[in-house]
């Protein structure tokens, strides 16, 4: 291997960092050798770094141990900035959310067959690196004696036991643990500091902080250690459930559960509607289930093989009932529910669409399906947002705090995505008219900062509905940044349609498909797979960007952080404490993503071609 | 021929039906959702003018030179005159936080990028950990954040305080709760006169260059080149330096183009812009001919092509239409604004008019001074930053930082191996492989990736109303919160940041094309 340690200049570093393995050094002092002193230039690097290592931390820690610091003002507040006002006392369904989503998440890792082992040996070095850095924080932190001495102390134990431990590991050992090993460790630990350490009982009543020494709140420990069980039972359940099923209807099960779960999450278990249950069942039901099936059935008789005529016919006749019919509910003669006119325009168009998936049954039987899925869902959003809540909130809105956050991000990536394609699609067609009107509006979008928009829509969305109707202000932001994401979604997609090889588009020419089969069927597929990547980077920058509903003076956490709780007669003052929380949630939250997705890709091959 | 789509121009003879007629069916699709589109907006437009109608509001640009009402923190105009003076002065403060924020971003993020780069294990670890803490926190937390660390900041004391003078480098660098200032260094009054010189000198010195150039082309070996030109352009700037004085004669043609300029009658002006408009339109269309021509004569035009060239005609004939009949203030606009640029031109180099004392010194530079408690806004200063303005800049500067520092992290290594390699292999010693080979090819991947986070950077700059810095966005909306133009104000936030927008990704299309490898 001495091929790999000749030189340590830059270009010499560039070609071996990241893509050759470095040789496993087996002692510490071994590996300090090989990665900070092997020549002058590495050493002068090490001094140089280590010293503005030292000053950065030391500013940090100063930053978050200082003496007016007050953290009280995060621990009393934790629910505030989680949730805003949700009723404490329907606290359950927030927790029944966290834990669904929970639960998915591990039956999602077994339906994807996800079971990694972890060596000993990175464990322990990683232990070990533990210690070392909180003996590094015990140096640096400007605290007192008695818990410096005593974080030195721990940190230099952990860190001399796993030092040994890796030491003493034979050469070459490759001895694991699985999954299953590390979850239970973890959930024990978890478990252990949330019973036994002394976080402290914090609350705010009545705008009063109370401090009280000893665990944290006994409700909050009930929920958390039930959140801990059911994770781990549902992982277990997966591996139960990953050995019987077969693997795709489980994969594509867990697939369709993260598209669709969390807006019935969102509108059942944590707005808690109010259904006016007659009405639902004699009225609502029935209408979504006329269309759906009836229409499932429609369609998957229109789209069989020789029916193209008839489809298309039928298809112009429906259109040309719901223009009756928004006529006669212009001049009033007949009244009928908006959404039953959307349905059956939607109907007559899909039914446009029927020729193209004529063809073998388990083709349109998909396409049946979808139609039918497609309705029970917007159906079901229609319902519930014109049902009112029953919770008795303080303010308008049901969602507040981080809630937001996660809550607009996923809204806004759903609703923007078949925006994404159509523009995406328009953008690299062959119809100039499409691309002309697609460029301009991707372009001007783009051009735009998302803030600019959101007053747009924040400030004058009422101005261009008709009179009596109004949007409140979430709604308003959730509009304006949906379309502000369909235009970088639409960028992103066309990257994936242009990475499809021209020869796809001509083998489907060569089959004797039409356009539009062979953009559903041959294109959109490997374009889609190609630009995922892209699009969790999008999902992620969404998701960070809501912090800036503060700005427009929504309830989000990053405004109760920096001006409800500096607010507080308990706190006044107090920000810096609750913004450095806020950019722990979000840093928490993003960079998970953004690693549960690296390894998703690596894993799955996705992104690749 | 079994196709189900027929291909247009193959089966002339065969024409199918008029319903099923590709080529009819895709121009009555565009044109249908087209008619769609633009019905959705003329309604929602009429019932926006309905609505304002109600309230008896009406959008306009009068308030432009209104008085404004209000102070800015900071930047060119703090007490500005009228409205449209104060969104100047948020505009200027704008392009000062984005083109400070790309540059130090740049350079902050290539560091970082090749630290990622090092052998070196604790370089490596403080790398990855400065990108991947960063970039996953939103840039406003940092904003907001930034802002109320520096507000935590001690008290900006004078020399007179007897607790001392704050620092850091008291008399060179403060940092204070009321912001951060450091020396300046600006250009003076006899700045124009310099380049004007400098410009004169630098003829012969191009020349010189080129004959250098074409004798080691002729003759090989070492070329002296460079470093002679470079000589003799520090000698030209040291003449220019002391001798810029005589330039100042530059005024009297410079006047005479002012007077030149604001006597074009606007008629002129309107058909010199519709010539340029309709030129444009004539000069793509002459091209894509061009570009479609073949050995055998012109290829067969597709409808889309002719789209193309009847769109640019269309495009065209708007303009002039606008030229002439919408918006016939734009020309005469022109003119004066012409006019008050030679102007201003001629004043650099006048000594009646600005008092500006001949041969002058070019670049000047200042320490920054401090009144009681604050910095002093005007007047002999160091280069200053407010609160709002350093929180905004330090929250941009971190976050682009750490994706430039990816994006360079993975240009240089897309090199493939193989070029360091050969570059090896041809005796190349490692610093002119890196410099030569390896950079080069690198700044190429770069260089689009890098383009996209300065537009981000720069629509970035509008989060400075967060914290209170007066960019447009926070001007504006001190505008309309006084006179309700929404609506206005907002046009003018969207046409500043497309303009913004559009130049950036202009200049950065420029230097990829300067780039780009040349095929064949």
């Amino acid at each position: 291997m001495t091929d790999l340690s000749i030189s340590h200049d830059l270009t010499e570093a560039l070609a071996e960092t990241s893509l050759a393995p470095k040789q496993a050094a087996h002692s510490p002092q071994e590996w300090a050798k090989q990665n900070l002193f092997s020549s002058v230039s590495n050493t002068i690097q090490t001094l140089l770094f280590g010293f503005i290592l030292v000053l950065i931390l030391q500013w940090i820690l100063g930053l978050i141990f200082a003496d007016e610091r007050d953290w009280h003002a995060v621990t009393t507040n934790m629910r505030l900035l989680f949730t805003n006002n949700y009723p404490a006392s329907q606290y359950g369904r927030i927790w029944f959310t966290f834990g669904a989503l929970l639960s998915t998440a591990m039956l999602t890792v077994a339906a994807f067959r996800y079971f990694p082992t972890f060596t000993v040996r990175k464990i322990l070095i990683n232990i070990t690196g533990t210690g070392a850095f909180i003996a590094l924080v015990g140096a640096l932190a400007p605290i007192s004696t008695t818990p410096r001495l005593v974080m030195l102390a721990v940190g230099a134990v952990i860190m001399a036991a796993a030092g040994m431990a890796v030491n003493n590991r034979p050469d070459g050992d490759e001895a694991a643990v699985s999954l299953t090993a590390v979850l239970l460790v973890v959930a024990a630990a978890v478990l252990a500091t949330i019973w036994f350490v002394p976080f402290g009982n914090d609350r705010l009543i009545n705008l009063e902080a109370v401090l009280e020494p000893g665990t944290i709140l006994l409700e909050t420990k009930l929920w958390l250690s039930l959140m801990v069980g059911v994770t781990v039972v549902a992982y277990f359940a997966g591996r139960a459930l990953a050995g019987v099923l077969p693997e795709s209807p489980f994969k594509q099960a867990m697939v369709g559960w993260w598209i669709l779960g969390p807006a019935f999450l969102i509108f059942l278990v944590i707005r808690d509607p109010a259904f006016d249950y007659g009405y639902v069942f004699t009225v609502d039901i029935p209408i979504a289930l006329v269309f759906g099936l009836g229409g499932g059935a429609l369609l998957y008789f229109l789209a069989r093989p020789g029916n193209e005529a008839l489809a298309r016919a039928v298809g112009v006749g429906i259109l040309a009932v719901c223009a009756l019919t928004f006529i006669l509910g212009a001049t009033g003669s007949v009244s009928m529910l908006q959404k039953i006119r959307l349905t059956i325009l939607a109907l007559g168009l899909v039914a446009l669409l029927a020729p193209t998936f004529s063809g073998e049954p388990r083709v349109r039987r998909n396409f049946a399906y979808a139609w039918i899925g497609a309705i029970a869902i917007s159906h079901w959003l229609i319902t519930a947002i014109n049902t009112p809540s029953t919770l008795e909130l303080r303010a308008d809105s049901f969602l507040g705090g981080f809630m937001i956050s996660i809550t607009l991000g996923y809204y806004v990536m759903l609703a923007s995505f078949p925006m994404g394609v159509l523009m995406s699609l328009a953008r690299t067609s062959k119809m100039p008219l499409f691309r002309v009107m697609s460029t301009i509006y991707i372009e001007s979008v783009r051009g735009i900062p998302l803030i600019v928009i959101l007053f747009f829509f924040d400030n004058l969305l009422n101005l261009f509905l008709p009179n009596g109707m109004s949007v409140s202000k979430i709604a308003g932001v959730f509009i304006g940044y949906t379309l502000f994401s369909a235009a970088y979604m639409a960028e992103n997609i066309r990257g994936g349609l242009q990475s499809v090889r021209s020869g796809q588009f001509e083998a489907s020419d060569a089959l004797g498909l039409t356009t539009l089969q062979r953009t559903v069927f041959i294109i959109l597929p490997q374009a889609l797979r190609v630009s995922i990547p892209n699009l969790v980077g999008q999902a992620i920058a969404t998701f960070k960007e809501t912090s800036l509903v503060s700005i427009i003076g929504a309830f989000d956490i990053l405004y109760i952080a920096r001006n409800v709780v500096p607010g507080q007669t308990a706190f006044i003052g107090h920000s810096i404490a609750p913004m450095l929380f806020v950019s722990l949630v979000y840093w928490i939250f993003a960079y998970s993503m953004s690693r549960a997705s690296r390894t998703l890709e690596t894993k799955l091959g996705v992104g690749a071609r | 021929m079994a196709l189900a789509q027929p291909i247009p121009g193959r089966s002339q003879h065969e024409r199918p039906p008029l319903w099923r007629d590709a080529a009819v069916l895709k121009w009555l699709i565009q044109i249908s959702v087209m008619v769609v589109v633009i019905a959705v907006l003329w309604f929602l437009s009429r019932v926006a003018s309905t609505n304002l109608a109600a309230k008896g509001f009406e959008v306009n640009f009068d308030w432009m030179s209104g008085p404004a009402n209000f102070q800015l923190g900071e930047g060119i105009d703090t007490v500005p005159n009228t409205a449209g003076r104060a969104l100047w002065a948020g505009m200027v403060n704008t392009l000062r936080m984005a083109g400070a924020g790309i540059l130090l971003a740049t350079a902050l993020g290539i560091v970082v990028g090749l630290a990622r780069l090092s052998s070196n294990w604790l370089a490596n670890k403080i790398g990855s950990v400065f990108v991947e803490t960063l970039r996953n926190i939103p840039v406003l937390v940092q904003i907001i954040l930034w802002f109320f660390i520096i507000s935590e900041l001690g008290a900006l004391r004078n020399a007179d305080s007897p607790l001392g003078e704050s620092g850091p480098i008291p008399g060179w660098l403060y940092i204070s709760q009321k912001g951060i200032s450091l020396p300046r260094v600006f250009y003076a009054d006899g700045f124009y006169q310099f380049m004007a010189l400098l410009l004169i000198l630098a003829v012969p010195i191009y020349f010189v260059n080129r004959s250098l150039h074409a004798k080691r082309d002729r003759e090989g070996g070492e070329s002296i080149a460079g470093r002679v030109t470079l000589g003799l352009l520090l000698v030209a700037a040291l003449i220019a330096w002391f001798a810029n004085g005589i330039m100042s004669f530059l005024e009297v043609p410079l006047y005479a183009i002012e007077d030149a300029w604001r006597a074009i009658p606007q008629p002129l002006m309107q058909t010199v812009l519709m010539l340029i408009a309709l030129g444009a339109a004539f000069e793509f269309v002459r091209r894509f001919l061009n570009s479609r021509r073949t050995p055998a004569g012109l290829a067969k035009l597709t409808d889309d092509d002719y789209f193309r060239m009847v769109f640019a005609v269309v495009l065209a004939l708007a303009a002039s239409v606008i030229v002439w009949i919408v918006w016939p203030g734009l020309s005469s606009w022109i003119i004066n604004s012409g006019g008050d640029f030679w102007g201003w031109f001629g004043d650099k180099f006048g000594a009646d008019v600005n008092d500006v004392t001949r041969g002058s010194r070019p670049i000047d530079a200042m320490r920054p001074t401090i009144g009681t408690g604050r910095f002093s806004n005007f007047g002999p200063t160091g280069l200053t930053m407010s609160v709002n303005f350093a929180a905004v800049f330090l929250g941009l500067v971190f976050y682009t930082a750490s994706f430039v520092a990816e994006i360079v992290r993975g240009g240089i290594l897309a090199v493939a191996k193989g070029q360091t390699e050969a570059a090896a292999a041809l005796g190349l010693s490692r610093s002119q492989a890196l410099r030569k080979v390896i950079l080069p090819q690198a700044f190429r991947i770069v260089m689009p990736p890098l383009g996209n986070q300065y537009l981000n950077l720069t629509k970035n700059t509008s989060l400075a109303i967060a914290v209170g810095m007066t960019d447009i966005v926070q001007v504006g909306q001190s505008v309309f919160n006084k006179n309700n133009q929404f609506l206005a104000v907002f046009i003018i936030w969207g046409a500043f940041y497309l303009i913004c927008s559009l130049t950036i990704s202009v200049i950065v299309n420029y230097i990829n094309g300067r780039l780009a490898i040349v095929e064949r």
